[in-house]
């Protein structure tokens, strides 16, 4: 369902978010000006210190894998461009840095995220056990909308494993997302993670256009807002 | 089976010789076999249906006339097949028997109920499909009518068509139609008669009767003529009914009136009354022609004694609401695009057209507030459109700690709405809210209610003064009241936001000149140092150089060398408000997507790693990366040989081990700080001066459509959440339309109640209604509005059950229609 382009990673700007406004929502309109994509998602990657998000991110992104990355340092992000029924959507995924100490600006982005990929590492229960507190700085800080995905990560690294698959299914369950093992290392469910997430994202958006057609800008932006005009408080739609 | 078709198709071989009217006729047939409804191919069966009407349409011509034909049905319920071929016939199911069947049940309903069909016969006559031929002009000539209806008739009988076929007559205001239904039992002609003057023998029931009978010409008697009856009368003038428009006031800006309860009270409701007509209906749903006298000199009929009264309501399609009017004129804004400060001509004076001007040397810093206390005058002040006396006591309103009166305080502990639960949407809720009873809420409505009062000056007035007061706060180190405490909240809406930045500012800057040591207000901000309480950990150091800057100890962790491991103070990151972050990360963004700009992200985001590094070594002297790590980054510290760091803090060109290079032994106290709250106070205060008319809207909207949403809910209104989105306009306009229908709907089910009192509409009322019904109207009815009264019977029965029906309606108010619809049996004759 989901192929992937050759415009991996594009070094120019490819959007500016809206100065005044838009801040820390989602941005999933298409931007006319723009003819390398139709929709942009923005994800990001949160869980504890390393747990392998930014590796994770690479092989995704890059298809490479290095046993060591660099600490991020506050966030980071990534480009990558799928296809999903014929459209083009442009993936923004921010990797972020695990350690407390960065949460403060980290959570900052998490308003604009539509979707989130949760990790910990089956190889250290810490993580596993900070799930929790992850599920509530979500809740707290991000849209209401933003869809969630739980990844144990490292799953090659079936000697060292602490966290079962079925306490991480357990958990999943009681939080209700979906839930993935996945190991950046030999390539196992990163892709399908990514696509799922896109695939959970475009239904919720179908969902909520129905309710309200007008947050799916595109071609047709503000089209039903001038629809039914109301009263004398007529929407004005030149946004 | 198909002969038709083929002469059909010699026709238009021989297109020379054909009149007009051959060519209409053979349109009409044309379009007929288009859509399949002759009766052989026509769906078959007792077919069910559901209530929604569909349709299509041909353009038609003849001679100069224009005509829309239309078919018109009842969709099929989607579980019911259609009879195949002619079993329905054998079953004894004939086209006649559903239409004659649908005529006599409709007799049960009366002229004025719809069914939602595009044209009433469909009621009148309890049909489920039926084609119209509608003129575009009026067709009002007899002759053309007869010639136009003859054509019905020819193409009717050409196709055998099975659908009844209705021409529209008379002007198009007149209910008036002809239509014919035939088939080889039966022929069925449909009348209507409208008459503006009610002759006299039609004014009552026995006249019509006399009417009726002699219309049917039974050569065979006929069965007793059935009838009901049916009286309305208007309910919406009865003085307790009467609609009285909402209490709508600008009374506010009458000065001695001045009532801040009269403004905050937002106007709700319908400017006019929703109700277009209320109706009591009085009916006598069934009875015999014998059994009832109502002729010019006597009646039998006494509403009093009708067993079913019903009323009914038609509301009107658009009304024009208090609340939705007011959130309109400030959506309006939303399209302006000057500077709201160019309304009053200041933004020279204000430096907002010179971004290098300094906003501390703008002519005006003085307080309105602080003018008044100080008996004013003494600046040349500028003098804006809203009269001194109002503008105070709504700035009162909006600051109420600038004065010594309790009326008017806000609440202590003001916080922002958390995320609703799922269960219960709730109006305008994708808008981002601030602190119900805050001062967001209060100077949103202040301005809203201004600007209806007076227009976009008023609002300039109003921003200008509110501007110049937080500046006034900020200069003094006042906080600003009615704000949740704590940095911004990307939950809470941009403005408050802004104020919550603004009071961070004012607290910090309040703290800097509590430690004395520094400069005071308006100092130059990169002197400056973060103030932390310099009080140093208890444990003196002992050795080398002293620590400072402790918190408390790691655990009992002890660093590499030994030594006891301190968590340092440090500087918590700078408050950022949510268009700051959004320009923060289209910063982090313009990096690029490769290598390269990770490396840049990674160095602009190390302010804070490199403050809280110095920290550390502050803390801990002689501390190296790994026992940094140990505090800040557990997973990177390896306990082997009292401390090592992990394999990724070796990697080279790690931004960690080179900011730690460059890391000096400084602590949080005297480190720059990484919060300039003098430069983040005043670029926010000119943020606010300098914005557009609609930035303007745009921050007040939520407060006003929060405000707006919770009056309608407290006038129990009711609305799903719309969508939240990125864009805050389209949230915002969304939701304003979201609380229009509200307030719509509301008002409209207010009027409603008041006519229906606890009665549901339509249904038959109870004594009690009726009782207070006729106390409404003082006792008597007054002369019916409308008069209503059905007429049917049936030809003696067939063998397969009920003969044909005959049926005349009449709907008599100042003028009179009749309805009539007669069928003729040939198999009787």
């Amino acid at each position: 369902m989901i192929s992937e382009s050759d415009s991996c990673t594009s070094s120019e700007i490819d959007y500016i978010p809206d100065q005044m406004a838009g801040g820390g929502d989602p941005k999933w309109q298409k931007d006319a000006s723009d003819q390398n994509f139709d929709y942009m998602f923005k994800l990001l990657i949160i869980g504890n210190s390393s747990v392998g998000k930014t590796s994770f991110l690479f092989r995704y992104a890059d298809d490479s894998f290095t046993s060591a990355f660099v600490s991020t340092v506050g966030i980071d992000f990534k480009v990558k461009t799928v296809f999903r029924h014929d459209k083009r959507v442009k993936l923004q995924i921010w990797d972020t840095a695990g350690q407390e100490r960065y949460r403060t600006i980290t959570t900052a982005y998490y308003r604009g995220a539509m979707g989130f990929i949760l990790m910990y590492d089956i190889t250290n229960e810490e993580s596993f056990n900070s799930v929790q507190d992850w599920v509530t700085q979500i809740k707290t800080y991000s849209w209401d909308n933003a869809q969630v995905i739980l990844v144990g990560n490292k799953c090659d690294m079936e000697e060292e494993r602490v966290v079962s698959s079925e306490r991480g299914r357990q958990l999943a369950e009681q939080l209700g997302v979906e839930f993935y093992e996945t190991s950046a290392k030999e390539n196992i469910n990163v892709k399908n993670v990514f696509e799922r997430l896109v695939d959970i994202i475009c239904d919720k958006m179908s969902e909520s256009l129905d309710s309200e057609p007008a947050i799916m800008a595109g071609g047709n932006r503000g089209q039903r807002l001038t629809e039914q005009p109301q009263g004398s408080s007529t929407p004005n739609c030149n946004c | 089976m198909n002969e038709e078709i083929d002469e059909y198709d010699i026709y238009h071989q021989d297109f020379t010789t054909i009149s007009e009217w051959e060519v209409f006729i053979a349109r009409i047939e044309e379009v007929l076999n288009e859509w399949r409804l002759s009766k052989a191919k026509i769906p078959k069966g007792n077919l069910e249906f559901t209530k929604k009407w569909i349709g299509k349409s041909e353009e038609i011509k003849f001679q100069s006339l224009n005509f829309t034909l239309s078919y018109h049905t009842l969709e099929c319920e989607l579980n019911t097949n259609p009879l195949k071929d002619n079993k329905g016939v054998e079953g004894g199911w004939k086209p006649s028997t559903q239409l004659h069947n649908g005529i006599w049940e409709a007799t049960k309903n009366f002229m004025d109920d719809e069914d939602g069909s595009p044209f009433p016969v469909s009621h009148w006559y309890g049909l489920k499909q039926y084609l119209m031929l509608y003129p575009s002009q009026p067709l009002v000539e007899e002759n053309q009518i007869k010639l136009v209806m003859s054509s019905i008739n020819i193409a009717f009988a050409n196709i055998d068509c099975a659908v009844p076929f209705f021409l529209k007559i008379r002007e198009h205001w007149q209910q008036c139609f002809l239509g014919i239904y035939e088939d080889s039992e039966f022929k069925t002609s449909f009348d209507t008669i409208h008459l503006k003057r009610i002759p006299n023998q039609c004014s009552h029931l026995n006249g019509l009767a006399n009417l009726f009978k002699g219309k049917i010409a039974s050569p065979v008697s006929l069965e007793p003529v059935l009838m009901s009856a049916k009286f309305s009368y208007e309910l919406k003038d009865l003085e307790p009914f009467v609609w009285r428009p909402p209490s709508q006031t600008n009374e506010f800006l009458s000065i001695d009136g001045f009532d801040v309860e009269k403004l905050i009270e937002l106007p709700f409701g319908a400017e006019k009354n929703p109700i277009q007509s209320a109706l009591l209906n009085v009916m006598w749903p069934r009875f015999l022609e014998n059994a009832v006298i109502d002729s010019a000199s006597y009646s039998d009929f006494d509403p009093l004694m009708a067993p079913t009264w019903t009323i009914t309501i038609k509301l009107r399609e658009n009304i024009n609401c208090l609340l939705s009017d007011l959130v309109g004129k400030m959506l309006d804004l939303l399209d302006d695009n000057h500077l709201l400060m160019d309304t009053l001509g200041l933004s020279r004076s204000l430096g907002i057209l010179n971004p290098l001007h300094k906003i501390t040397e703008a002519p005006i810093t003085i307080s309105k507030l602080v003018r008044a206390a100080m008996g004013s005058t003494s600046v040349s002040e500028f003098k804006g459109p809203i009269p001194d006396d109002l503008l105070m006591s709504l700035l009162y309103y909006i600051f109420p700690d600038a004065v010594d009166d309790d009326s008017h305080k806000y609440p202590e502990d003001l916080q922002v709405e958390m995320k609703q639960s799922d269960q219960e949407p709730k109006l305008c809720s994708a808008v981002k809210s601030s602190p119900a009873g805050g001062l967001v809420r209060r100077v949103s409505l202040v301005a809203a209610r201004l600007l209806e009062a007076g227009g976009l000056p008023y609002l300039a007035h109003l921003w200008y003064e509110f501007t110049q007061e937080l500046q006034y706060r900020w200069e003094r180190r006042i906080r600003v009241p009615g704000v949740a405490a704590g940095p911004p909240g990307a939950r809470s809406c941009l403005l408050h936001q802004k104020l919550q930045l603004l009071n961070c500012c004012i607290e910090r800057a309040g703290v800097e000149a509590g430690a004395g040591g520094r400069e005071g207000a308006g100092g130059d901000s990169d002197d400056e140092f973060y103030d932390c309480s310099e009080e140093e950990g208890e444990e003196e150091t002992c050795e080398r150089p002293a620590a400072a800057g402790r918190q408390e100890r790691l655990d009992d962790a002890v660093m590499k060398n030994g030594a006891p491991l301190y968590i340092p103070k440090t500087q918590e990151p700078p408050p950022r408000t949510e268009d700051q972050v959004a320009e923060d990360a289209a910063l982090l963004e313009a990096q690029g997507g490769g290598a390269r700009g990770s490396a840049l992200r990674a160095r602009l985001l190390s302010a804070s790693l490199l403050s809280d590094m110095e920290a550390f070594k502050a803390a801990n002297p002689g501390a190296e990366l790994c026992d940094f790590c140990r505090w800040y980054s557990p997973r990177d510290w390896r306990p082997e040989g009292g401390g090592a760091l992990g394999e990724r803090m070796l990697l080279p060109g790690n931004p960690w081990s080179e900011a730690w290079a460059v890391a000096r032994p400084v602590p949080a106290a005297r480190q720059r700080r990484l919060f300039d709250e003098q430069r983040e106070a005043q670029q926010l205060l000119q943020w606010l001066r300098a914005r557009t008319v609609a930035g303007v809207a745009e921050l007040l909207l939520p407060g006003v459509l929060r405000a707006g949403a919770a009056r309608a809910s407290a006038a129990g209104a009711t609305g799903g959440a719309g969508a939240a989105g990125s864009d805050t306009r389209r949230v915002l306009t969304a939701a304003a339309r979201e609380l229009a229908e509200a307030e719509k709907a509301a008002a409209r089910a207010g009027a409603a109640r008041v006519v229906l009192g606890g009665a549901a509409e339509g249904c038959p009322l109870e004594a009690a209604a009726r009782a207070r019904l006729l106390a409404a109207a003082g006792g008597a009815l007054p002369p019916p509005a409308r008069r209503e009264f059905s007429l049917r019977v049936r030809d003696a029965g067939g063998a397969g059950g009920a003969g044909a029906p005959h049926v005349l309606r009449a709907a008599l108010r100042q003028d009179l229609l009749l309805a009539g619809c007669f069928t003729e049996a040939a198999v009787l004759l």
